[in-house]
């Protein structure tokens, strides 16, 4: 038979092939239904992770995790507290004084809680004129919109992206560069190993699973952190962490938890920890290389493939060039580890596969670009970056980070910057000789000391006068340092406007407040999985925004309607129009490599799924050919030593990884005379940062006597005569607070914990809410930024340095006063 | 239509005679003979002896393929029409003849019968097959080619490391391999699609001693003929036409390089890591490819840099005349996808070899094929502070 006589004999039952793609036809539909939305239950997602809500009688009744969800964070029984609290936003409010005197208004009484209510109209207008007046006085240097923070997740509603949108329509405007989180490691690393690799996909973990003998936690705590996620989190992580524990148990992995106190992963996994004095981490890592050196057991043969100047880094570890060799003798009397001990761990590291996992915290102190660095020298001398379950990782409790990325195309977002050949309506660009972008953490530098030139990052950075600041989605008083210097710079300011959905310390500390709605009252998508990408989530509506919330999509359509510009920012799509778009560019990048349905399918789904990655190792295209795959270091290779930096010349961070001596360090450093005890204010186990604090039955699950925990060693408090529950004060020379005892034996003596994200609270010394706007005022929850100190780490990254904080503490005698920080503002009718 | 209705009731009636052992076993004999028979159809369908009997077949897409590597080759293993046009599996198999209804349609209509009506169709048939190897990840290829059974170190290292890429993602293999059978339609790119519909694919019709800027990144050969790969032009580098045969070009790449390794990274200037061109081992060490002029330290690495000239072919598609359009291109990608979780840096925040290090770093979000990421690199580089000194 040939395909003409087949044909032929075809023709007359044609019918035959048209009725059999009809039977195909309802297979399709069984296949695409999925949950169904008219049954109260509906799909969203947050940092959190994924979830599925039930919706009863117009409110959220029920919130349980997504069915693929195999390890929830405990975090999840805070969702429902974050819609429906006390500390909501409910109307657009102005404080008092400034809606009485405008730019002239007495800013000393800032933080006072006296606000006004005010029609959204007025809201809105007041704003508008504010930028009005300071682009007219001051130009764009005087207003400041660029300071970003974690937001709510949603990549059509992502607060800062409207803000800078809507605000930049109006006029120009100083930015921020880095963040609080990674500042000094994502500007010393690219110097390093060539990428900021905090934000880079690391080694799978089931590589690491499989070929690591040794895994160094490096004050690392990803058990605590991985609970939540840039985007919404799907917790896989925690899968591998699970096995990890069982071949801790089993012997076949070593697991070493370098830390000052015994961490949450380190009780999960069973495994050893090697106490270390705080901050002194440089100087453990130094005795090491020493010993690696001493005993031949570094990799020279990889040292000199892939990196460069370890010849010129050797005579420091000799002691050749500072006249202090730094022997394990040297650094154990530096870092209260044993020189045995360092001799071991130069062994242990070097014998068989060993995979250094750095956690964030040893960056955030001062110098915190030389534990990084040194770390990376390390792994360098070990000689295994780019082997599977080898070299090293800077971000494996991060977001995801180790399980493999599906490799799809991720949606886009709603814009942040204007569109080409959109022009704002202040359209100078003349920022006075100032920098248009100064480091994330020196904004409070630059309103104390406007024209001050500074250095950074092999430049020089002269600070703007800014006269007005713009948060959204941001809570820079909880994230930044020192409250009493924030609050002297904000008398300095004209005007902040804020818009948030909880009244956090920073809409306090404002002028205009702008209710937006939470995440759970609009419509939106997200990545599902951050660096994973494991797919896309619908974000449904569980609500309607409560009381006067808004949007923020709708808040600066608004806004930007009162400049005229409503059709510009909107691009003439509604809120639907944008949902379908973002996801319509999205499975057209995808076409052909993972099918997505059509929009409204993906809807009623809740969910598509992209499927697994394939495992991967870091950095092994570079070791298998540097010169076609080079890093993106200045040479292309590790940069053991940085010629580059060294030509900066900075005194605090010179040409190698170097051991410095800190500002302030407890175990017998520099202040621990007068106090005592390190602070380590690290990333919270029950929030994300300050989210969440303000969930009101979730919070009262950890706080003791109504306040922010605080972890003392039982040594220290029995001495001061505290037991748990006991309220403390912890003080310093910048400032007080108060916060529950938790006496426990995790913590060493010298060092207490109090969690960042803990919601400023000052009161007067009579306890009124009016007279926490007092510099000095004590914080009555807990924040541990009342005492934090606001230096840049050095002047490569000027980023913050939380983790320099000596502090000492004692029973509060006093009267106890009402936490202040969560029943919002004291309402003045006029 | 009362004969209809006996016939109904007849075959509705239960049996009155037969055993129902007997109705049984002649249904079963039936069924034998009618599944046997619909097989031998099926597979009579299934072989290019029957693909081919239809001249717009035969005169076209068989022609075309005679002259690859797939019908003819050292191993002496030949693909055939169905080995690729119809799925292996059963089921799929079945699908994919229901399917062919639309054949049956072209062939009875007319629609591919003359060479202007098959070129006119090319692109829509094409697409059509592309479409379904998209949709199962090219599972007819992979019955022969399968990423696990790639032996990477036989390969050159600037293969392996696309290579590697696609068996990460278990790409489809036709999103690269396109025009590998038969002739490729007139269309745009299946790399960057965005990109090169704002740029275009490049001027017609090279002239000697013109320079040119790259649209993609694109191959280099050893010579006008062969399909050897002698290494990667990167994309937005400049070149000089030296010479023109046919579809290729011998161009002249100006740069420097780090004398470190082979030599085979040509970059854009003196101590900058914007890259020109990776060369392959053998090109870089083949006589005459490469001439070197003075040397110089980078004080920044303390590394050797020297200048170099390297003369090499490549096609001469996608070679514009001006790089404008894809600046304007990468800024306002870099605008966009940049800015999804943070403002972007201002291009001239960084220097030109800081960039990298920042880019690569922050890159995990970002929705951009592997040329754009390219290109995005090269715009912030070449507008870095290294360049433009206006930023702080």
């Amino acid at each position: 038979m040939n395909r003409r006589d087949f044909l032929k004999g075809l023709v007359g039952t044609s019918y035959v092939v048209l009725s059999g793609s009809s039977v195909l036809a309802p297979l399709n539909a069984l296949a695409a239904s999925g949950a169904d939305a008219s049954d109260g239950w509906l799909t969203t997602g947050s940092h959190f992770g994924a979830f599925k809500m039930k919706r009863k009688n117009g409110v959220i009744s029920e919130v349980k995790p997504f069915d693929t969800d195999m390890y929830p964070t405990d975090m999840i029984n805070g969702i429902k507290g974050l819609v429906y609290n006390p500390s909501r936003v409910r109307y657009p409010m102005v404080r008092l004084d400034f809606l009485l005197k405008g730019h002239q208004s007495d800013t000393t009484q800032r933080g006072d809680f006296r606000f006004v209510r005010v029609t959204w109209d007025k809201a809105l207008r007041l704003f508008k004129d504010s930028l009005d007046e300071i682009q007219t006085k001051y130009g764009p240097s005087g207003l400041h919109a660029g300071q970003t923070g974690w937001r709510a997740t949603g990549q059509l509603h992502s607060s800062t992206s409207h803000m800078q949108r809507a605000v930049g329509m109006h006029g120009n405007f100083v930015k921020k560069v880095g963040d609080y989180s990674t500042g000094a490691g994502q500007t010393i690393l690219p110097y390093i190993l060539g990428s900021t690799e905090v934000y880079a996909q690391g080694t799978s973990w089931s590589l690491i699973l499989e070929h690591s003998k040794t895994i160094i936690l490096w004050s690392n705590d990803p058990y605590k952190n991985l609970q939540v996620g840039w985007n919404a989190e799907t917790h896989e992580s925690y899968a591998y962490l699970a096995q990890l524990k069982e071949k801790v148990a089993k012997g076949e992995i070593r697991v070493i938890s370098i830390d000052p106190v015994v961490t949450k992963t380190q009780q999960y996994l069973g495994c050893e920890q090697l106490y270390i004095n705080p901050q002194t981490d440089v100087a453990l890592m130094l005795g090491i290389a020493h010993e690696m050196v001493e005993k031949n057991l570094h990799d020279t043969k990889f040292i000199e493939g892939y990196s460069l100047g370890f010849d010129k880094f050797l005579p420091y570890i000799k002691g050749q060039t500072d006249g202090v060799e730094k022997t394990p003798e040297w650094a154990a009397k530096i870092t209260g580890v044993s020189a045995e001990i360092i001799r071991d761990l130069a062994k242990v590291m070097t014998k068989d596969r060993t995979q250094m996992l750095m956690g964030w915290c040893i960056q955030r102190q001062q110098h915190g670009e030389q534990p990084y660095w040194m770390a990376a020298v390390l792994a360098t001398m070990i000689g295994q970056i780019g082997l599977p379950g080898g070299g090293i990782s800077y971000g494996h409790h991060y977001s995801s980070i180790g399980v493999p990325s599906s490799g799809a195309a991720a949606p886009g977002a709603f814009p942040r910057n204007l569109d080409e050949g959109q022009k704002p309506i202040f359209d100078s660009n003349d920022f006075k000789g100032a920098s248009n972008t100064i480091p994330v953490a020196r904004w409070i530098d630059a309103i104390l000391e406007p024209g001050k030139t500074i250095d950074s990052n092999g430049t020089k950075v002269t600070y703007p006068d800014i006269k007005m600041m713009v948060f959204s989605g941001n809570n820079p008083w909880n994230h930044h340092q020192d409250r009493n210097r924030m609050k002297k710079a904000f008398h300095k300011l004209e005007c902040i406007v804020s818009i948030d959905m909880n009244w956090t310390a920073t809409c306090r500390f404002s002028d205009i407040v702008l209710p937006a709605c939470t995440t759970f009252e609009r419509n939106d998508i997200d990545i599902y999985g951050a660096y994973a990408n494991r797919g896309l989530l619908a974000m449904q509506k569980m609500v309607e925004p409560l009381y006067e919330s808004l949007s923020d999509f709708e808040i600066f359509t608004r806004f930007a309607a009162l400049l005229g510009k409503e059709k510009e920012y909107t691009r003439g799509m509604t809120e639907r129009d944008w949902l379908v778009k973002l996801y319509n560019d999205c499975k057209a990048a995808n076409a052909g490599q993972f099918e997505m349905p059509e929009f409204d399918e993906f809807w009623k789904a809740g969910y598509v799924y992209f499927g697994e990655g394939k495992p991967w190792v870091r950095h092994a295209a570079f070791r298998d050919d540097p010169e076609i795959n080079p890093l993106g270091t200045p040479s292309g290779l590790i940069e053991i030593y940085s010629r580059k930096i060294a030509h900066y010349e900075y005194d605090d961070c010179p040409g190698h990884p170097t051991w410095m001596e800190k500002a302030e360090r407890s175990h017998g450093g520099p202040g621990s005379d007068k106090h005592p005890i390190w602070m380590q204010s690290c990333h919270p186990d029950k929030r994300l940062h300050s989210q969440m604090c303000e969930s009101e039955e979730f919070r009262e699950t950890y706080t003791v006597n109504g306040r922010e925990p605080v972890y003392l060693n039982p040594e220290d408090a029995k001495k001061r005569g505290i037991k748990s529950g006991d309220v403390v004060r912890v003080f310093n020379d910048r400032g007080q607070l108060l916060a529950g005892a938790v006496v426990s034996d995790k913590f060493p003596q010298g060092v207490i914990r109090i969690q960042e994200g803990a919601w400023y609270g000052p009161v007067g010394e009579d306890g009124s809410k009016e007279g926490g706007a007092k510099i000095g005022a004590i914080c009555s929850y807990g924040d541990p930024n009342t005492l934090t100190m606001d230096i840049g780490t050095s002047k490569l990254a000027q980023a913050c340095s939380a983790y320099t904080c000596l502090v000492d503490y004692e029973k509060y005698q006093g009267k106890v006063p009402a936490v202040s920080s969560f029943s919002g503002p004291v309402e003045i009718a006029l | 239509m009362r004969w209809l209705l006996n016939i109904w009731r007849t075959l509705t009636k239960p049996a009155k005679y037969l055993t129902l052992g007997s109705v049984s076993v002649s249904a079963f004999l039936m069924g034998i003979i009618f599944w046997g028979g619909f097989n031998t159809a099926l597979e009579a369908t299934n072989t290019e002896e029957f693909c081919i009997s239809c001249h717009s077949m035969e005169s076209k897409p068989y022609q075309e393929l005679q002259q690859t590597v797939h019908f003819s080759n050292h191993s002496g293993v030949r693909a055939t029409c169905p080995d690729c046009h119809v799925p292996h599996d059963y089921g799929r198999k079945i699908a994919r003849k229901l399917e062919a209804s639309h054949d049956v349609y072209g062939w009875l209509f007319n629609t591919v019968n003359t060479p202007e009506k098959f070129e006119a169709k090319r692109l829509e048939m094409a697409s059509r097959e592309w479409k379904r190897f998209d949709r199962d990840k090219s599972a007819a290829c992979k019955n022969c080619h399968q990423y696990e059974s790639m032996d990477w170190d036989s390969m050159s290292k600037l293969a392996v490391k696309q290579m590697k890429r696609a068996a990460e993602l278990d790409q489809s293999c036709v999103d690269c391999h396109k025009g590998i059978a038969h002739k490729l339609p007139e269309m745009g790119t299946a790399r960057a699609p965005e990109l090169i519909a704002e740029v275009g694919r490049g001027v017609s019709g090279v002239q000697v001693g013109q320079t040119y800027f790259t649209a993609l990144t694109k191959p280099l050969f050893f010579n006008e003929k062969t399909d050897v790969e002698a290494g990667t032009l990167n994309i937005a580098t400049k070149v000089k036409v030296l010479e023109v045969k046919g579809t290729r070009a011998k161009i002249g790449i100006t740069g420097w390089r780090k004398k470190i390794g082979a030599g085979r990274v040509i970059y854009y200037d003196f101590g900058l890591n914007i890259l020109s061109a990776q060369l392959s081992k053998d090109a870089a060490l083949e006589e005459g490819v490469i001439k070197t002029f003075e040397e110089k330290e980078d004080p920044m690495t303390g590394l050797k840099w020297q200048r170099v000239e390297a003369d090499i072919w490549t096609d001469t598609d996608y070679l514009l005349t001006d790089l404008q359009p894809l600046w304007d291109y990468a800024r306002s990608t870099y605008s966009t996808a940049c800015s999804v979780c943070h403002t972007q840096p201002a291009e001239a925040h960084f220097d030109a070899n800081t960039w990298p290090g920042m880019f690569q770093g922050m890159i995990a979000f970002v929705n951009m094929d592997q040329d754009t990421q390219a290109l995005v690199q090269k715009y912030l580089q070449e507008h870095s502070s290294t360049f433009d000194k206006s930023a702080h």
